[in-house]
């Protein structure tokens, strides 16, 4: 299915000055979202059956199956509440690294900018968190007219400070979210990662629906450097005489491990990991999440036909 | 292949410097932002001598280009032709400079050793010839000794320069050439032909005339400019006498400076005369003055200008003043010289001796012994017995001049003219004075009015006159001036050899106002001036011009170095020195300076190219003598290198490689950037 879609090139895209113009332009182009919402409430539409257990409310057991099996069962309905969405975005300054005309930090902005117009279009309510060192900039999911258009202000902020410090940020943000919902992490990663993983297994368990967009650019990937010269380090300004062919070899062996750790840590902690190259098209990347989505959707519902 | 220049060629060796800064590399100057280091390791800077050659198609050019540079400057020919031309053998003309601007420092010694270097480095199958000029061509070996006596020619040539030396004369270099051209006789028809011309090739010598010739193609000229240790130099020479002023005796100079010249300060003095008549003052650079001579004490013939280096243009020779004198023979009463009514008191306070006339007057009844060159007859009628007498004075060349007082002188003009129809009347006594009104000025004898300012008759009366009458006029008597009543006042006529004047009334007062009128002393000299003295001082002379001789009488010439020379009647002499040449004849002395041409002191020196200008095929560049080692190779060589030209070929590929190197330059050297992040884009770079 996702052949037959011909996608925009992201250097065309980003050629776009807009960004608000940017997000419309790539939901345009993409059907309505098949998510749902992760709080089970009390609704008309019938989501699953759970046996009772002494403490549920009597309200909800099914009269019709205790009448033709003699067994306990309490109804449950999907949430009719849409969903609370909080984007995550890496504001450090690895971020400002690019080598197709077009930074990394512009396409975490566009491709939040997509999801938030994408959501808010379908009723949804998405906010959006920046952070770097720390938590710069927080503003909680809403659905109100106009919220949108902050966010995207919001979005087109440069970046304030260096350094990134993922655990730190992270752990901010758990005490920042009382509410469950979407969390989108949108990052390059380029951090140690050891105690991220710590923060990703705490939100999981607070209920989040954790989505990570790992960023890089092509040029983090492939490495593809001739020239011997001094590379500086974006965020702590160290320089270091770089030899690219000499270095190469083993920059993408560390690359790979670390592309591994994150992908291992994602799987454990049921983190849905999306890795992204810059120059993937947007509409993909988006194409990608929601078909994870609703295979996500897809797996809930079959385990739960199964229990019955 | 061979080279003009093949010092040129060590320029190849500055291919070095692109390769060094090919192998250079730069490690230190190229900083690439990226964003993080955590996967990356240090790697240490390649040593100098692992370093590898970037751009090796961009220094492949460069190098190129340097080589080709260093090849234009060699300027390479092929020596096949070369050898070929150089086998040829040649006829070649030396030409040297031996005119007064050679005597400066030792530039005739440089010339002469030029000379015979020219000579030995020929070979023996070679013709040579020499030549000096000033003003004019002298041959010294020609083509065709050169032909019977190769062998000796060097030596036979150096006694015949060693007799040799500069001469006072100007330089005319065009006749020099033109005179050259066809000194290449048959016998050099089929060699390479070629003039060496040594000289210092002053500004001033003369090259106007090589525009009247068609220069041989096959005929080159090489210049030797021999080139004195300083260029500065004063030159001195007459100036125009100022026909407004009456000094006769001041004598007027033009000294002039030398452009860029270092030189201001001047003396002029006559020789041996007192310090305190000398003109010392200042002259700036590249001007020229004209200034009075100082007061000459001691009749001094020259005039010395110093403060220069080189005093060859230095000395003006001024012939000293000699009046000539003219016997004049008043034909009357001795008595009445200082009689203020008498004729003879007017002419004898008339004239004056001058600077260049001392007139002699003598009066009497009859014709002196000795033969006057000037009678004069007023007043009184000759007797009849003289009539005979004056008229083989004026038939052998005489002067006379008759004022008609009385009837009785028509027997005399009769007499001297032979026309019987010649009457004298006294004229209308009922008029109160006559006027001159018609007066030929144009005619010799009345040459001193030719001026229009002198020209006013209007104020000169004649209270009486005479009417001369001529019946069978023809055209032997011809009427000067006439009075307004249409009568002959002044009439002239050609007797034999000599000059009749009658004048119909006389100067004395009691006849006309003519003696007291300004009119009187011009119309006499006038005369003088046409009897054959010459009222003008003798004009100077330049060296090489003929001294003004009569052809009819024997002379003896003393020279400036006292030699003298016996001239038959009707030969020429041609002055050859500066200095005083005194020429005896029988009847008088005369002294005449002569100068130096005043453009021999125009020392500047000219650009050999100058002579292209005139269409003279001027081989290769010319040398500046001493200064370098010419060989006839040398020579042939550039003149093979000129005629390939093959710099120019190499002076393209040379540009197309440049622009190929640019064009590669710009496209491959030039490392593109991202527009956002200031990060080169290792996809491209």
């Amino acid at each position: 299915m996702a052949h037959s879609i011909t996608f925009l090139d992201p250097a065309a895209l980003m050629r776009i000055k807009s960004l608000e113009l940017r997000a419309k332009v790539v939901v345009e182009g993409l059907w309505k979202g098949m998510h749902r919402s992760p709080y089970h409430g009390f609704s008309v539409e019938f989501s699953e059956y759970r046996a009772y257990v002494q403490g549920d409310d009597p309200r909800y057991i099914d009269w019709k199956v205790l009448a033709r099996s003699d067994r306990t069962y309490i109804k449950k309905f999907e949430d009719e509440t849409n969903l609370r969405c909080q984007l995550v975005i890496d504001h450090s300054k690895s971020m400002t690294f690019g080598s197709l005309g077009y930074t990394k930090a512009d396409y975490a902005a566009t491709l939040a900018a997509t999801l938030a117009s994408f959501l808010m279009k379908q009723g949804d309510a998405a906010g959006l968190t920046t952070f770097a060192e720390g938590i710069e900039e927080h503003m909680p999911p809403r659905n109100r007219p106009g919220h949108l258009r902050r966010i995207i202000a919001e979005l087109e902020r440069p970046a304030k400070a260096a350094g990134t410090s993922l655990a730190l940020s992270v752990g901010q943000l758990a005490d920042l979210l009382r509410k469950r919902g979407m969390i989108c992490l949108i990052t390059d990663l380029l951090a140690p990662v050891e105690h991220l993983e710590k923060q990703l297994a705490l939100l999981s368990a607070m209920g989040h629906d954790l989505v990570l967009f790992h960023l890089m650019d092509r040029a983090e990937i492939d490495f593809t450097f001739e020239k011997s010269a001094h590379f500086r380090d974006a965020e702590t300004g160290a320089e270091r005489f770089i030899d690219p062919q000499l270095v190469r070899e083993n920059y993408l062996k560390r690359l790979q491990a670390h592309r591994d750790t994150i992908q291992m840590a994602a799987d454990r902690h049921n983190v849905e990991y999306h890795f992204c190259p810059t120059d993937q098209p947007l509409e993909e990347v988006l194409f990608h999440f929601l078909s994870a989505r609703q295979r996500k959707k897809a797996s809930k519902s079959s385990a739960a036909r199964i229990a019955t | 292949m061979s080279w003009l220049f093949p010092l040129y060629l060590a320029g190849a060796a500055a291919i070095i410097a692109p390769i060094l800064l090919h192998l250079r590399r730069r490690p230190p100057q190229d900083r690439v932002e990226f964003s993080t280091l955590m996967f990356l390791d240090a790697s240490t800077p390649v040593p100098v001598s692992k370093r590898r050659l970037e751009n090796w198609l961009l220094l492949l050019l460069r190098c190129l280009a340097l080589i080709l540079l260093a090849l234009m400057f060699a300027r390479p020919f092929l020596q096949s032709e070369s050898t070929t031309a150089s086998s040829a053998d040649q006829a070649t003309l030396i030409l040297l400079d031996r005119s007064a601007s050679m005597r400066r420092d030792d530039l005739w010694k440089r010339g002469v050793a030029e000379a015979e270097r020219l000579f030995k480095a020929a070979k023996m199958t070679d013709r040579m010839a020499l030549a000096v000029f000033d003003r004019e061509l002298t041959p010294v070996w020609s083509f065709e000794e050169d032909r019977n006596t190769p062998a000796n020619r060097s030596a036979a040539l150096q006694g015949r320069l060693a007799a040799l030396e500069p001469t006072w004369s100007g330089t005319q270099l065009d006749r020099a050439l033109i005179a050259a051209v066809p000194s290449f006789d048959a016998s050099t028809a089929k060699l390479k032909k070629r003039i060496h011309l040594i000289t210092d090739l002053q500004e001033g010598t003369h090259l106007d005339a090589l525009r009247t010739i068609a220069w041989p193609a096959e005929l080159t000229l090489n210049v030797h400019r021999l080139d004195p240790a300083t260029n500065d130099n004063f030159a001195i020479a007459l100036a125009a006498r100022d026909e407004e002023g009456n000094a006769d005796a001041l004598i007027r100079l033009r000294l002039s400076n030398t452009r860029d010249s270092a030189l201001r300060d001047f003396t002029l003095a006559w020789e041996k005369g007192p310090q305190t008549d000398s003109i010392t003052a200042q002259i700036p650079a590249g001007a020229s003055r004209i200034l009075t001579a100082p007061p000459n004490t001691t009749s001094a013939t020259t005039l010395t200008l110093s403060g220069d280096k080189y005093d060859f243009d230095n000395r003006l020779f001024i012939a000293p003043p000699q009046p000539r004198a003219v016997r004049i023979h008043f034909l009357g009463d001795e008595a009445t010289r200082d009689e203020a009514a008498a004729p003879l008191y007017y002419l004898a306070r008339a004239l004056q001796p001058t600077a260049t006339l001392a007139p002699v007057l003598s009066a009497g009844k009859v014709m002196p012994a000795q033969k006057p060159d000037l009678v004069v007859i007023s007043g009184n009628t000759p007797p009849v017995g003289v009539h005979a007498s004056l008229r083989d004075f004026v038939s052998a060349g005489g002067f006379l001049v008759e004022v008609a007082t009385a009837p009785a002188d028509a027997a005399l003009l009769q007499t001297l003219t032979g026309m019987t129809g010649i009457t004298v009347k006294d004229g209308d006594a009922n008029d109160d004075y006559r006027m001159l009104a018609d007066v030929k000025t144009e005619h010799p004898l009345l040459k001193p009015f030719g001026d229009p300012k002198l020209r006013d008759f209007t104020k000169l009366r004649f209270w009486k006159h005479r009417q001369i009458e001529i019946k069978d006029a023809s055209n032997k008597i011809v009427t000067l001036a006439s009075f307004d009543n249409g009568r002959p006042a002044i009439l002239s006529a050609r007797i034999g050899k000599g000059t009749l004047i009658v004048m119909a009334s006389g100067w004395h007062p009691g006849d006309s106002q003519l003696a007291l009128s300004t009119k009187f002393v011009p119309l006499l000299y006038g005369w003088l001036a046409a009897a054959g003295f010459s009222h003008d001082p003798a004009a100077t002379l330049l060296v090489g011009e003929e001294l003004p001789l009569d052809a009819a009488s024997v002379h003896t010439i003393t020279d400036p170095e006292n030699k003298t020379h016996s001239l038959k009647a009707g030969e020429g002499f041609t002055t050859a020195q500066i200095g005083l040449y005194k020429v005896q004849s029988a009847s008088n002395t005369q002294v005449f300076a002569v100068n130096l041409p005043p453009d021999e002191g125009r020392v500047l020196p000219l650009a050999p190219q100058k002579l292209a200008e005139y269409g003279i095929k001027l081989s290769g560049s010319a040398d500046i003598a001493g200064g370098s080692e010419t060989t006839d190779e040398r020579l042939t060589a550039t003149d093979t290198e000129q005629r390939q030209q093959s710099w120019w070929y190499i002076l393209l590929v040379l540009l197309a490689v440049l622009l190929l190197e640019t064009w590669f330059a710009g496209r491959g050297g030039i490392p593109k950037w991202s527009a956002q992040s200031s990060v080169r884009s290792p996809a491209e770079s």
